[in-house]
């Protein structure tokens, strides 16, 4: 009876210690998570440049966002961008993981000289990029001096995208490389042993039970992958300035320059909105055409 | 057999090759940014390996660009008080929280973790302009605590360590605190030295990202003086742009701190990335 009753005062002094602790979370999130949620929503529906009152103004906001040229050309930017990054970065990254787990010595060290590209800053090295890439620079150099021409990587409409893509992909291949080897290291070698006693030649082995056992991996990639694209910002920012011809203007840019320059609070606050509707949507679609489960036992 | 064994080889050998290729190719950004800055001026888009050495621009960039009111030697410690401040917060804050959300029993304590797992899924656009207005509201525009305050607690944080911290056995617990131990020496003392190194992965990760962070304190600080080393560089590059050594020895400085932190942590930042897969 005694310690059935100190059992429950234990019980409930740890309840409140428990509340105790979670106070602030609760309490700092209330501030600096659920009031700017709402006041998103507020936003978007209203008309503010930061200084005179703030007006209501309904869905105007959402109406005027599709008929923006700028906002169209944002979409398009940014499904280009997926349309060359995916599929470029997963190859890279696959073939890099496939490389690096056939290797016995050096392992180490070559993920470490692939994962420096990731740490790197990204105004540091899109600054540095803008200058190897450019019209003087150290590539173009090299092109004219033996094969007499030169890329005008970053100037031409046509090019610029792809040569931000090859920066991104420069820096993400290490960190999807290494995911990607961990997804690899997991399949046992069993496995493919069963398959070799079958007469499995290499090319379906890989792509019967590589690929197929990787699903996690690449489902994880893609993910990541999309929400990158839907977020980008300091390399056109910083590179091109969402030139030329606004080839290169991403979402995070137009937000930016709504919110910011142009000081239209609202219409940015919708545009916010719009784009994150957009990338989950992505993502979920994404997710349900080809997240498979995959056991190993 | 034999033959097989040698072929073996042979592709191994190519293979490393191929990769050893393929890391210079990689890491030919970094070195081409280190060497032009320390080249002269006028051998920055022509040579590749420097006639002479030479500090010129990293001179200018803590005398020089001082008085042009462009400060790269306090935006260096600008970067680390914020990034430094940042991760402190964090750690401190998701250590508390994951342990009462792990091992203290209380009421709604699984609705919170719901909470803390959907907190994740929001893209960081949707908050970018209400916290602008909330630091406007709070007067804190172009001031440090605006590019602080407003990332003290993650999400991220708190989950990872609550999964980790749900590993400790609870006997543990219970004999600290019949030996009479309060509940933060339990956390600090007990928990976070089980857990290290999952904590040091958060540490990790949370002061690269703040260091990196470019977007936030662009918008928040104008004022040359508290910028952190991002937000100056970018506006240096707007102003002076021929100025292109000072330049590249700017980025060399602003890369040097997350490469060395990357070199000396380099086990946990690899398991930190493997751990996404789970």
């Amino acid at each position: 009876m005694k310690g059935k009753r100190k059992r429950r005062i234990l019980r409930s002094k740890e309840g409140v210690i428990g509340w105790l602790f979670v106070f602030p979370y609760i309490g700092y999130n209330a501030i600096f998570w659920i009031f700017p949620f709402v006041w998103g929503f507020v936003l978007a529906l209203s008309r503010w440049n930061y200084l005179t009152p703030r007006r209501f103004v309904g869905l105007k906001n959402f109406f005027r966002l599709f008929y923006d040229p700028v906002f169209l050309d944002c979409t398009r930017n940014t499904f280009n961008f997926m349309l060359y990054f995916i599929p470029s970065v997963l190859a890279c990254s696959l073939f890099l993981a496939i490389l690096l787990n056939r290797v016995k010595y050096f392992k180490g060290f070559f993920s470490l000289g692939f994962l420096l590209a990731y740490v790197s800053s990204g105004v540091a090295y899109s600054l540095t990029f803008s200058m190897i890439f450019a019209d003087y620079g150290p590539i173009n150099n090299f092109l004219f001096h033996h094969f007499n021409f030169t890329i005008p990587w970053f100037s031409s409409p046509q090019l610029a995208m792809l040569s931000i893509v090859i920066v991104v992909v420069w820096k993400m291949i290490g960190y999807y490389g290494m995911i990607l080897l961990a997804g690899l290291q997991s399949i046992p070698e069993s496995v493919y042993e069963a398959a070799e006693l079958d007469g499995a030649n290499s090319w379906t082995k890989f792509w019967k039970i590589t690929i197929p056992l990787l699903n996690p991996a690449i489902t994880t990639i893609m993910v990541l992958a999309i929400i990158l694209s839907f977020g980008i910002f300091t390399e056109p920012f910083m590179i091109t300035e969402g030139g030329p011809m606004r080839r290169t203007y991403s979402f995070m840019l137009m937000v930016y320059i709504n919110a910011f320059s142009k000081l239209q609070a609202g219409y940015a606050s919708a545009l916010a909105l719009v784009i994150a509707a957009l990338s989950f949507s992505c993502v979920w679609v994404v997710r349900k055409l080809i997240e498979r489960e995959v056991s190993l036992t | 057999m034999r033959k097989r064994i040698r072929k073996k080889k042979m592709i191994e050998i190519i293979i490393v090759i191929a990769l050893f290729a393929g890391m210079l190719l990689w890491i030919y950004p970094y070195l081409w940014m280190i060497l032009s800055s320390l080249q002269p001026s006028d051998e920055i888009f022509k040579k590749f390996w420097p006639t002479h050495f030479t500090l010129r621009h990293y001179t200018f960039l803590f005398s020089t660009s001082e008085r042009l009111e462009r400060p790269f030697g306090r935006a260096l410690m600008n970067s680390f008080l914020v990034a430094g401040s940042r991760t402190i917060g964090i750690l401190f804050s998701s250590v508390i929280v994951a342990y009462a959300l792990a091992k203290l029993k209380f009421r709604g304590r699984q609705l919170l973790f719901n909470v803390v797992l959907y907190q994740m899924l929001f893209p960081g656009v949707m908050f970018i302009i209400p916290l602008f207005v909330l630091m406007l509201k709070l007067r804190l525009v172009d001031t440090y605590p605006a590019m602080i305050i407003h990332a003290l607690m993650s999400a991220w944080a708190i989950f990872l360590i609550t999964q980790s911290f749900k590993t400790v056995p609870h006997d543990y617990i219970d004999a600290a605190r019949l030996d009479g131990a309060s509940e933060f020496w339990i956390v600090f003392r007990l928990m976070v030295p089980i857990c290290k190194s999952i904590v040091s992965i958060v540490a990790l990760f949370t002061f690269i990202s703040a260091w990196d962070d470019f977007l936030w304190p662009l918008i928040v600080v104008k004022d040359y003086y508290k910028m952190p080393m991002a937000v100056l560089i970018a506006c240096f590059k707007h102003e002076y742009t021929e100025e292109v050594g000072a330049l590249l020895a700017a980025s060399t400085l602003q890369t040097i701190p997350m490469v060395a932190l990357f070199i000396i942590f380099r086990k946990n930042f690899i398991s930190g990335i493997t751990m996404r897969l789970k």
